[in-house]
């Protein structure tokens, strides 16, 4: 495992934080090949793991227990999978609901019949019951009803749901949380760290919500035979692979990226190491012709989008139209050298910023041979030290050289100083407040690390004054309150792609774009927000099926290309019969 | 009842937040007890023996620094836990050492002792030789002894009672830290030490506890459980018809 630091080698064309690290740009970022449910599908590809179903005990309304066995080169596991009937008005996407159509959990090694028994009991209580430390990760998810059902009645009648269908909503079930680390009672994360399969960051998670897709496959195609043997037939394994598992998911990812920022530094710097080092390369005919097939396969697939949410609407337009520039850009533009330089530079005057972004994930895909390493690069061990003996002054330096975009903040003005961020006794839900109008601002979670940041340069310059020679502890002595930010200060000040570069307590600062900037390391697809501050996604459509990832006929490159997946066009379907009328 | 570390390490900072505790202290309380507690040292036992004392510390008023020059610093901790800004008095510790090779910091007035193993060996990590020395007051008198390497996160701890009282009218609530960063101080038993009610404890035997933690969970108390978990409510938000709106989703999502 990687120190947070010492992965943090210069390298010449690097973009700056002062651009990557603005919210705006990190909440218009695309899911890329480096994202975690890519990498996981290439690492079980490339080590022909097996997902073979081993209980399937459902009744006719999917009900029961099923569970699933992945092999990996050097231990096995198993996926345990409760379905229940649940009823309409318990079916929310909060983490304080209390009943889900399923839960689920990955155990290490078999879930023998005492384990079982215990997670029975458990699993489905989720965060009220008390979990096994065998248990590595721990999750539920509700069906998405209309979809379900109409792709139960089509196989039932023996016809072939329609595609479009999935173009609306990617899945037939949606998670609402997915826990590891050690969250009510399973492994911690120190245990998996030592472990080469799930030593990526949330590679484990990633999983689970896989071996749930395969499992609401194999769940619709044994109702559809429950419900008429006779006529049913299964999914086409056309739109198996264009079915992901949704995820539902709100302000809880905040704190964890303010939280964690040596981990945030690590992926964004992957991330930018490998543009570094995609836009090294000189363009050649191939690579034109194969960028120019990804800008194609990007545009339609984000045509294809379907959202509700206005704003997001046109920020998908704008950036298909930017696209479509950029298709006309390439052909226009004969092969040189520096073509990928020159094409960041045009976009930078003439495509939104999604689009930019979008550009530079897939010129990523271009050279996965170049990037590869860095799949088990982002990963970090966290961990920040008090530097003591740092000279007060040189502290201030610090402060003015790497965090001059904390210092436009004001104690005087109302915008900034509008959102708090707090916990709720109801399951502890990260809720938004308006600060002076709502109520429990004292007791506020310390996210706005701007703000902190520039209280605390008020407090030292005061102190400078009278003790220009001190050092940084005697500062804390007088002021220990200033620990945790002195502390990260100079930890953070040490790498460039930590900190997010925004002051969460703004009027205008979007929630939105902090859950973007995670779930786009996570790969997510379909962004599809349901308030300000609430998102549906979709995980692995598009993804290769278990059967495939140990099918020597078909090449790592080839399966793993399956980024910004498109709406399959099934033999003998009658378009005309299409269900589009009934989107969402 | 069996917890994950993170849990622990979770649970018990949201408590020392709702008791009172700076954003940072709480981390760092937080990290020495879990610490403790996953390498067979009690942490847990020793936190829940503090409770009320914490509950009713003033937490406003930083250690008073005493005496430092450019090898030496004591510093008073008011009575107070170590648990809290008592960490500084170990950095200053640190500071002076990396300065001058070596140091000696006094705390003196302080509680819960035996937490500091846990602040210690994020020092020794740092690549500084740390030992620890402090008597317990009780009968029969003890000295305890910690000893790190230079980065390693695991000490050496000797404890053994002491034949007689000595005439002692200094209180014995004080903690001497000597710290040196260019070479490893690994005191050892003089033969003639007393053998009773020795207690020692090696690396061997704290990463083997330390391995269990994270396979089997660690064992705690569910009364003290009951009672962090009461104090971590106080950092929670009532809520109400409008907070529910601030997490931006609906109640139900049935589509």
């Amino acid at each position: 495992m990687i120190s947070a630091t010492s992965a943090s080698a210069p390298h010449t064309n690097l973009r700056p934080a002062s651009e990557v690290m603005k919210l705006e740009r990190l909440g218009s970022m695309f899911a890329s090949r480096l994202s975690f449910v890519r990498s996981l599908m290439r690492k079980m590809i490339k080590e022909s793991w097996q997902v073979s179903n081993t209980v399937f005990d459902l009744d006719s309304k999917g009900h029961g227990l099923a569970i699933y066995r992945i092999t990996t080169p050097g231990k096995y596991y198993e996926c345990v999978i409760f379905s229940r009937d649940l009823a309409p008005d318990q079916r929310s996407d909060r983490v304080i609901a209390e009943a889900w159509d399923v839960t689920f959990a990955l155990v290490e090694g078999e879930a023998e019949s005492s384990l079982l028994e215990q997670m029975e009991a458990n699993v489905p209580l989720q965060e009220a019951g008390r979990q096994h430390p065998r248990v590595l990760v721990l999750s539920r998810a509700n069906k998405s009803l209309r979809n379900f059902s109409q792709f139960l009645e089509a196989l039932a009648s023996g016809r072939q749901p329609d595609p479009a269908w999935l173009t609306s909503v990617g899945y037939l079930y949606r998670t609402t949380a997915v826990y590891g680390n050690g969250k009510f009672g399973i492994a911690d994360f120190a245990r998996l760290e030592r472990n080469p399969d799930f030593n990526r960051p949330f590679a484990a998670q990633m999983l689970a919500v896989y071996v749930l897709r395969q499992f609401s496959i194999e769940q619709l195609d044994h109702m559809a035979r429950a419900q008429s043997p006779e006529q049913a037939v299964p999914l086409h394994r056309e739109l198996q692979r264009y079915l992901g598992i949704g995820n539902s998911t709100g302000l809880g990812m905040a704190p964890f990226l303010i939280n964690h920022p040596q981990l945030i530094q690590q992926w964004v710097y992957g991330r930018e190491r490998a543009l570094a080092y995609v836009r090294q390369e000189p363009a050649n005919e191939q690579t034109h012709t194969s960028l120019r097939a990804f800008m194609a396969r990007a545009l339609k697939h984000l045509q294809q989008t379907v959202t509700e949410d206005t704003d997001q609407t046109l920020r998908n337009r704008e950036t298909a139209s930017s696209i479509e520039k950029v298709i006309t850009w390439l052909d226009r533009t004969p092969v040189h050298i520096a073509l990928y330089e020159e094409l960041i530079d045009w976009a930078k005057e003439h495509c939104s910023l999604e689009a930019q972004e979008l550009i530079n994930t897939l010129l990523i895909e271009l050279y996965p041979e170049r990037v590869e390493a860095i799949d088990d690069e982002l990963g970090c061990r966290e961990s920040m030290d008090l530097k003591p003996d740092m000279k007060v002054r040189q502290l201030r330096d610090l402060i003015h050289d790497k965090f001059g975009w904390a210092l436009n903040y004001s104690e005087e003005c109302p915008d900034d100083n509008y959102w708090f961020w707090y916990r709720s006794v109801e399951k502890e839900e990260p809720r938004l407040g308006v600060r002076g109008t709502e109520s429990g601002a004292e007791k506020e979670m310390a996210l706005a690390i701007g703000p902190r940041i520039s209280r605390c340069l008020v407090k030292l310059e005061e102190f400078i004054e009278s003790n220009p020679n001190a050092i940084v502890v005697e500062f804390l002595m007088a002021h220990p309150g200033q620990k945790e930010c002195v502390r990260r200060i100079q930890t953070m000040g040490e790498t460039p792609y930590g900190e997010i570069r925004a002051n969460l307590w703004h009027k205008d600062m979007k929630p939105m774009h902090l859950l973007r900037t995670k779930l786009s390391f996570f790969g997510a697809s379909r962004f599809d927000p349901k308030s300000d501050r609430w998102v549906r996604i979709t995980l692995f459509q598009g993804a290769p099926l278990p059967d495939e990832l140990h099918n020597a006929q078909l090449p790592l490159h080839q399966l793993d290309d399956w980024g910004f997946p498109l709406e399959p066009e099934l033999d003998g379907m009658d378009k005309g019969q299409t269900a589009r009328s009934d989107r969402l | 009842m069996k917890v994950s570390f993170n849990e622990l390490q979770g649970l018990s900072r949201k408590a020392f937040i709702g008791i009172g505790f700076d954003d940072g202290d709480a981390t760092d309380a937080a990290d020495m007890v879990a610490w403790m507690e996953a390498h067979g040292l009690n942490g847990l036992a020793a936190l829940g023996k503090s409770l009320d004392f914490l509950l009713n510390e003033d937490k406003s008023q930083p250690p008073k620094l005493i005496y430092q020059d450019a090898d030496l610093c004591v510093v008073d901790a008011q009575n107070k836990t170590i648990l809290g800004h008592a960490s500084l008095a170990i950095e200053l510790g640190y500071a002076k050492c990396r300065a001058r090779g070596l140091s000696v910091t006094k705390i003196r007035h302080c509680h819960n002792r035996m937490l500091i193993v846990g602040y210690l060996s994020r020092i020794a990590r740092r690549d500084m030789c740390v030992v620890a020395f402090w008597r317990n007051s009780h009968e029969p008198l003890t000295e305890i002894l910690v000893s790190f390497k230079s980065g390693e996160a695991e000490p050496e701890i000797c404890m053994y009672g002491l034949p007689s009282t000595p005439d002692d009218t200094e209180p014995n609530d004080g903690i001497t830290l000597v710290m040196v960063n260019h070479v490893d101080l690994l005191p050892d038993l003089k033969p003639e030490a007393p053998a009773n009610d020795l207690i020692l404890q090696n690396r061997a035997a704290m990463l083997d506890w330390h391995e269990r933690s994270l396979v089997d969970g660690i064992d705690v108390d569910t009364a003290l459980w009951e009672r962090l978990k009461v104090l971590a409510t106080k950092m929670l938000v009532e809520s109400s018809d409008d907070s529910r709106q601030g997490a931006g989703a609906g109640t139900t999502d049935n589509d």
